[in-house]
């Protein structure tokens, strides 16, 4: 079988949150051997952000953990102690990429800058993440990926037509684009080792990342600094009508797996979303809304009379299930879709064809619980996502073993002293 | 100049903007980018301000009498190829076999497979299908596509590193490769907390708005909109920042009672933030470890200093000859070649292309 890019290559993980994570995931999908690092006094918060009840270790028994955390191994370190932070340079020496998303000036505090991490390895590539870059007057800032969303500019171009309220993503979007850019950045520091035998330090400030997404708002930003929110119209006008509307709502009761996140409902509301593209779609749609006298509108006369249009559209769906509206409209050849929710996402057709929902055996997880698949599809190699995230500090033994050579004295004494440890010390909430 | 994709050879074939934004990032760290265009197999676009943001610094080349034949003998010599639309419109698995160390990334909206790969899609359809939708816009009005192409544009930078990964595995074992890249994929991917949580029998989340509790939303603030996004650990610095004695009491501070009180507590922070101008915010964020941040638009990013003292803008040239500031180079590492003029399409230039490449 043809071997996964990144066999071979190791990468030390100080990341957290979600970003760091989300690119230490790429890589260890793609076959790195990915050593993600915590401290058993200052572990990876998602751990226990949302813990799952009734469990007597929520740190390893989280959704949102176990679900950016796969295809990695977990070792205990702590790097507030001197001993855990000579270990981890150490294990440095053994590595070929460090991925880290602290706030700018943490490394430093915690004696662990660019020249002691170089020193301990010439060769490592080191992609620092910090929300606004090491250097420059905003680098101090504190952010998460809400934040990077704001700052970048992107959060401005999201809003309602014709309204001025700005709205952020319904995701944490700085945080996976920070993610996917930070694994693009370790191959280049990758490549540029290979060409140069050195290796090096990417600084990717989050912030600067999130906005090469918003590029041609830059662009217009120079004939008009005020942005115009366009909703879900098109912001050219080179496609109408084009709108998101709502049909009939879908029974789902007794939904809830105890945690009192969400609010659990009887009903949900359903939409979908569609985008006349052309004339010809148009004259499609003109016919099922039993409009024929519609159905030569140009694009011209269908953006003027957009509202009108909506309305129409509108009134076609309302009594409708979202599914059957558009099948309806698909085999008339005009682009929809659902706007698929977190539930119906799982029972997607397409996607249950492409495989794309994994279940991978996890030991405190359920059987049947679906992750998603890896976006990055080899249609011709396969793949072969078969690691599930790691219990806290399930590897720390046998990669200080292995790699350091440690004996079971030198293990014991790291673990009396705290700066390993196969469990979070005092694990509260959040 | 130290560019680690000096040498990369890369056909983009004209389309829209994954494509052209995955290979714009490919161009400003070394490689060389021929657009193909004229192929006649018509799919996504670029507007304008996209041409001129993502065009420069790559060569635009027409294709002539026989344009399969041309973009055949183009990507038979090149590294890589980036294309994106609905399948099935160009042979890829052909390119492959004629040139086994090709890496090919094909960016579609629904992937090369499976029953939806022929349904036509633009961002907002792929947004929809990718979930994020679902949970973006105020609860009490239809969900809301981000502004800005971001399927599109999302699945763009997948397309870069997922090619650079497919890149690296060509030098470093020999075989080059097929990444099948489905904006809806990469967004279903990426639901954060709440996809995983439906996964996990949780009911499905609904839309937020700005408002997902009072620590992590977005408020009016004195020039504009401010946010401000607390994980538990610096709850109490901002309670304390705030300083209302109200907020020292138990129901507030315990994150298992504070839930209750949520609106209550929304109204201090509200009066506290509505008050301060987005740059007071961060200033006090910075200070005390707090998550602010102010919503920016382009135009005050581009006018304020932290960008342009990271060097991070490029200048390129509009249609209409004005100068305009872009991002740049999205991490600071090596030399970035980005900016400049968007140059003529070349007609009958794609031999002389593939006749060069084929001598280096």
């Amino acid at each position: 079988m043809k071997p996964l890019p990144f066999e071979g290559l190791r990468v030390a993980d100080l990341s957290m949150m979600w970003a760091g994570p989300f690119a230490t995931k790429l890589l260890g999908e793609q076959g790195a051997e990915v050593l993600k690092i915590e401290s058993p006094s200052a572990w990876d918060n998602i751990r226990t952000l949302i813990p799952q009840p009734g469990k007597s270790d929520p740190w390893n028994s989280s959704y949102y953990f176990n679900t950016y955390n796969r295809a990695k191994q977990s070792v205990t370190l702590d790097l507030a102690q001197a001993r855990g932070r000579q270990v981890f340079l150490e294990l440095l020496a053994h590595c070929d990429v460090l991925v880290e998303n602290y706030r700018a000036d943490v490394l430093d505090k915690l004696d662990l800058g660019y020249e002691v991490l170089q020193a301990a390895n010439p060769q490592l590539v080191i992609v620092s993440m910090a929300g606004f870059g090491k250097t420059g007057p905003d680098r101090g800032l504190v952010g998460f990926g809400p934040v990077i969303e704001q700052m970048s500019g992107l959060t401005s171009l999201t809003g309602y037509d014709g309204e001025d309220v700005p709205y952020k993503c319904g995701v944490s979007y700085g945080d996976p684009v920070a993610g996917v850019a930070a694994a693009g950045a370790v191959v280049l520091g990758l490549l540029q080792r290979r060409r140069t035998g050195t290796g090096m330090v990417v600084d990717l400030a989050q912030r600067e990342v999130a906005a090469t997404l918003a590029g041609s708002a830059f662009v217009a930003a120079a004939r008009d600094p005020e942005v115009v929110h366009h909703g879900n119209r098109h912001p050219q006008g080179t496609a109408a009508p084009r709108g998101c509307y709502r049909c009939a709502d879908e029974a789902r009761p007794d939904r809830t797996a105890g945690y009192n996140l969400l609010p659990a409902r009887p009903f949900d509301e359903q939409w979908i979303a569609v985008s006349v593209l052309d004339d010809t779609m148009w004259s499609a749609l003109a016919g099922l809304l039993e409009r024929p006298e519609w159905s030569a509108l140009s694009l011209t006369e269908r953006l003027a009379r957009h509202d009108e249009l909506d309305d129409a559209i509108a009134t076609w769906c309302a009594p409708l299930d979202a599914t059957e509206a558009v099948a309806v409209l698909r085999d008339h050849g005009i682009a929809s879709s659902r706007v698929l929710d977190t539930v119906a996402i799982h029972d997607d057709p397409h996607l249950r064809s492409r495989g794309f929902w994994v279940e991978l055996e996890h030991p405190r997880m359920p059987a049947d619980w679906k992750q998603p698949g890896v976006a990055w599809r080899s249609v011709q190699s396969g793949r072969r996502l078969d690691r599930p995230a790691p219990l806290f500090g399930e590897h720390t033994r046998s990669v200080l073993r292995t790699l350091l050579g440690y004996d079971e004295t030198q293990l014991e004494e790291l673990h009396a002293a705290a700066v390993i440890g196969d469990e979070p010390i005092n694990p509260g909430v959040g | 100049m130290d560019q680690p994709l000096l040498g990369m050879k890369v056909v983009e074939v004209a389309g829209g903007s994954p494509a052209a934004y995955c290979t714009h990032l490919l161009a400003g760290y070394g490689a060389e980018v021929v657009r193909a265009e004229g192929h006649g197999s018509p799919g996504w676009t670029l507007s304008d301000d996209e041409s001129t943001y993502l065009l420069p610094g790559k060569r635009r080349i027409l294709l002539g009498a026989d344009p399969a034949g041309e973009l055949a003998r183009l990507v038979g010599v090149a590294d890589v190829v980036v294309l994106d639309g609905t399948p099935g419109r160009f042979d890829v698995a052909a390119w492959r076999q004629a040139n086994p160390a090709l890496v090919a990334v094909t960016i579609a909206p629904f992937g090369q497979t499976g029953p939806d790969r022929q349904q036509p899609a633009d961002d907002l359809i792929a947004f929809a299908a990718g979930g994020t939708m679902s949970l973006t816009g105020d609860p009490a009005s239809t969900p809301l596509v981000t502004g800005g192409s971001q399927a599109m544009y999302f699945a763009g930078l997948h397309a870069f590193s997922a090619l650079l990964a497919g890149y690296y595995g060509t030098v470093v074992h020999g075989e080059g490769d097929w990444i099948d890249l489905s904006l809806q994929e990469c967004l279903a991917g990426a639901l954060e907390l709440y996809g995983p949580a439906a996964a996990h029998g949780e009911p499905a989340a609904l839309r937020f708005g700005n408002y997902h509790r009072a620590v992590w939303a977005v408020y009016p603030c004195a020039d504009g909109y401010a946010g401000v996004f607390c994980l538990e650990r610096q709850v109490p610095a901002l309670f304390a920042l705030i300083g209302d004695p109200v907020l020292q009491e138990e129901r507030f501070r315990d994150p298992l009672q504070r839930p209750a009180h949520d609106e209550e507590l929304s109204a201090y922070v509200l009066s506290f933030m509505v008050d301060r101008t987005g740059d007071e915010l961060i200033r006090l964020g910075a200070e005390h470890r707090i998550p602010f941040g102010k919503v920016r638009t382009p135009a005050e990013l581009i006018a304020g200093p932290a960008l342009h003292e990271r060097g991070f803008f490029d200048l390129v040239t509009t249609a209409d000859g004005h100068l305009v500031h872009v991002p740049g180079r999205p991490f600071v590492a090596f030399d970035w070649s980005g900016g400049g003029t968007v140059t003529e399409a070349e007609p009958a230039t794609a031999a002389a292309v593939a006749e060069r490449w084929e001598s280096r």
